[in-house]
């Protein structure tokens, strides 16, 4: 046998059995979800619209045939409520379908918001704009309204809740600076930070700087 | 632990089971890809996904058979040795199906099983994740879920424990701005 054509009817049988995998039931909302648990832990991969909206799309193709599958029941004169025959397990089918990708959707969109809510407590009020370009727009909207409530609660309080995460030993702390911040009102006196220089200033202050990425403690 | 959004949980109902139709269904050929109309006859033999399965099972139509990673080949081999059968090619979430399925089933020395299986590559996993530095070991491609999860539990505490004897630094950059800082200037070519 001509190897060439061996070779061809093997990338036909994968590329069938590809379809049949993703036809199974359920199986694109799984796909969503594979793709949230593949990250490490606390981190975000881009929405993805193209699939969320297929697995809609396929929930109302289920909706459909179990409509249709019930007024087939219902045609033939028999009870809804009793009726056990081939439609009715059709129809059950269909229904757990939907139930399913519902709770595939659900579990999607309710895990990325919980990392998007974390956020606020790691880098701040504003998002970087590569992590933005990640977010969908309802994502961004919900950032914004959950940053805005954090900072009218931190307001009413006055006090920052989101500095000292870590119980800090001293109250001052030495940071190297890793990039151009510069100049920099602290307290009274303002301070220019420069690339590589090296300061002695207030936990509170150098917090936000270090979980940026812009400077790090500097340890002998 | 178990709730509606937990990922997991949703993903294990995607391991395929295989059953057997007690009745037919209508208008959903495409679960048997043997079939030529649009539904599913009674007594087909079909694989399903495991959230599918179970509530058919519970619903009576359709009959559920043990999956082939409790098989008795299987057991052979991890009454062999434990630590080296490679579990994630059978199923990553051999444990947690494992458990869903014990009480569908007529099967029952499944649960003593994994039992088995689980204490003794505890042990292992354990040992191994001690003297773990640095890239990921060729083993942890054979844990379930559940294991790895274990390892990476064990590894991270014995990391923080001697990140604590040690001292250093305890203010980090957010985790999701990037692992690697990049270099804020270009690295000077060394000098004589």
């Amino acid at each position: 046998m001509n190897p060439i054509i061996k070779e061809d009817h093997l990338h036909l049988w994968l590329a069938k059995i590809k379809i049949i995998c993703l036809k199974m039931f359920g199986r694109r909302a799984s796909q969503l979800l594979r793709e949230l648990a593949s990250c490490e832990p606390g981190q975000l991969t881009a929405y993805n619209t193209d699939t969320f909206e297929q697995v809609i799309k396929e929930c109302n193709e289920h909706n459909l045939q179990l409509q249709s599958l019930i007024r087939k029941i219902e045609d033939a004169n028999l009870d809804i409520q009793t009726t056990r025959n081939e439609d009715h397990f059709g129809a059950v089918i269909h229904h757990l379908s939907l139930a399913r990708n519902k709770r595939g959707l659900m579990s999607y969109m309710y895990n990325r918001a919980e990392i998007i809510q974390s956020l606020r407590w790691t880098i701040g009020p504003v998002l970087p704009l590569e992590i933005q370009e990640k977010l969908n727009y309802s994502e961004e909207e919900y950032y914004k309204n959950h940053s805005t409530a954090i900072e009218a609660y931190m307001s009413q309080l006055d006090l920052d809740l989101t500095v000292d995460m870590v119980p800090p030993k001293d109250p001052y702390i030495r940071v190297k600076v890793l990039d151009d911040i510069g100049e920099v009102c602290l307290g009274e006196h303002t301070i220019s930070l420069t690339p590589q220089s090296l300061h002695f200033i207030k936990r509170v202050d150098a917090e936000p700087f270090i979980l940026q990425g812009l400077m790090e403690e500097f340890l002998e | 632990m178990l709730s509606y959004y937990d990922i997991d949980d949703i993903l294990l109902g995607e391991e395929p089971i295989s059953v057997v139709f007690q009745i037919g269904a209508n208008g959903v050929g495409l679960l048997d890809p043997g079939s030529e109309t649009n539904n599913v006859e009674k007594s087909a033999k079909v694989d399903l996904p495991f959230w599918l399965a179970h509530e058919l099972f519970l619903r009576q139509a359709v009959s559920i058979n043990v999956p082939s990673c409790y098989s008795l080949k299987t057991r052979k081999e991890i009454q062999a040795d434990a630590a080296c059968v490679d579990l994630r090619f059978r199923s990553p979430y051999f444990y947690e199906l494992g458990c869903k399925l014990l009480p569908l089933v007529a099967d029952k020395s499944i649960g003593p099983f994994l039992r088995y299986t689980f204490t003794s590559r505890y042990k292992e996993i354990l040992c191994k994740s001690h003297s773990i530095t640095g890239a990921t070991p060729k083993f942890s491609s054979k844990l379930t879920k559940e294991e790895s999860l274990l390892l990476e539990a064990a590894r991270s505490s014995m990391v923080a424990f001697k990140k604590w004897r040690v001292g250093g630094s305890r203010l980090e950059k957010a985790s999701i701005l990037g692992r690697k800082r990049k270099p804020t200037m270009p690295t000077q070519p060394s000098g004589p």
